[in-house]
């Protein structure tokens, strides 16, 4: 390696360098961009309303009462709490059709959080949501240790009483990948920037309301 | 001093370029949280947000990738130090405002408990990145660098 100043150098490699660089940049880049779009032909699950977020809905068909936007995903341990806290309360008003419950099940903690969504979806096929979403939340492993295979939700399923053959089909071939991806596109529109975050009425729920069940219970009677 | 200084470019762009191409690494195969963490700033609309989060890891990468093998490095330096510039910029007034955010700067991001927002540290970091960009902005000329040498009165003027 000289030091020495080489004002007649050839620049070529270097340039052939930056064109790699930048090429190879742009060659992952614009996949991924278009991996993140929407994809308005997904397939998508029983009780999905694309206008909702491509949330999954329970009494989308009351008008005047409080349309909660739950934003959630299966990994996130503060989302573990929240159902913990929170999950038998909205049971029951979605039981009692006291309220429009809309669960966006997110994907962003990676590759688990996908499958786990992934399986969800099927379940709502099943008529099994509330029940998977409750199991998955109190059997929550550590984020992406390997714990959720598709096995494992197939089993997570048949503990709930899914038994059907549809249903490890669907969870095995990812049959609604593309709308979980749609389902994080939403939200990432909605400008959802934690896990939990609910929406009542539009309204962002305040912080504080999350794990106190008198808060929530109250910020909901409001509206 | 001048004998020195090509080392110092060296070591400020194996520093800056190492930074940008791990923070880069760590985001690119999570860019749903990146994007989550540029939207958590509230400093732009929420649509350019979502596209930065996207494009941000492979700028850090590509720019990473060019400061380390030092092509193009005055250009790539003053990229890394504006860069720089606006993360100071946006920890700043995330901070002023109150808000309470992971930095997202080497993944994660998004809103976090209030009262557990740490600013002080990537502040700190980000500026000492900032002037190892200004300096190689300046001195560009290191040791080990593909650039083509310039003229040797070029590394007295400086600019």
């Amino acid at each position: 390696m000289s030091a020495k100043p080489q004002p007649g150098k050839d620049n070529f490699t270097r340039n052939l360098v930056i064109g790699v660089v930048l090429g190879v940049v742009l060659i992952m880049l614009v996949p991924t961009i278009i991996s993140k779009q929407t994809n308005s032909s997904a397939k998508v699950p029983a009780n999905v309303s694309a206008e909702r977020g491509y949330g999954i809905v329970f009494n989308g068909e009351l008008t005047g009462v409080p349309v909660l936007d739950v934003y959630e995903d299966f990994q996130c341990p503060s989302c573990a709490r929240f159902e913990g806290t929170q999950g038998q309360y909205l049971d029951s008003i979605i039981e009692d059709k006291k309220a429009t419950v809309v669960f966006h099940t997110l994907s962003f903690l990676g590759p688990e959080s996908v499958i786990a969504a992934n399986a969800a979806a099927c379940s709502a096929d099943e008529g099994k949501f509330l029940a998977l979403h409750k199991m998955l939340y109190q059997t929550q492993p550590q984020e992406n240790s390997g714990a959720w295979t598709n096995e494992a939700l197939v089993a997570a399923g048949g503990s709930v009483g899914i038994k059907s053959k549809a249903y490890e089909k669907c969870v095995t071939n990812g049959t609604y990948a593309d709308w979980v991806t749609n389902v994080q596109a939403s939200a990432a529109k909605a400008d959802v920037n934690s896990t939990p975050t609910v929406f009542i009425n539009g309204k962002q729920l305040d912080r504080n309301a999350y794990y106190d069940p008198a808060l929530f219970i109250a910020a909901v009677e409001r509206g | 001093m001048k004998a020195v200084m090509p080392w110092l470019g060296l070591a400020a762009r194996l520093t800056l370029g190492g930074v940008l191409l791990v923070a880069g690494f760590l985001k690119y195969d999570e860019v749903d949280k990146s994007q989550m963490a540029v939207r958590a700033y509230e400093m732009l609309p929420v649509s350019l947000a979502n596209f930065i989060g996207i494009v941000l890891p492979f700028a850090e990468i590509g720019m990473g990738v060019l400061l380390i093998l030092g092509a193009v490095t005055r250009i790539t330096a003053a990229l890394s130090a504006l860069l720089m510039v606006v993360f100071v910029i946006g920890i700043s007034q995330a901070w002023a405002r109150g808000l309470s955010i992971d930095c997202g700067c080497f993944g994660g991001g998004g809103q976090v408990e209030p009262g557990t927002a740490n600013y002080i540290t990537p502040l700190l970091r980000d500026t000492g990145l900032l002037a190892l960009g200004i300096y190689l902005f300046r001195y560009p000329q290191s040791k080990f660098s593909l650039d083509k040498s310039p003229q040797p009165q070029s590394l007295e003027k400086g600019i």
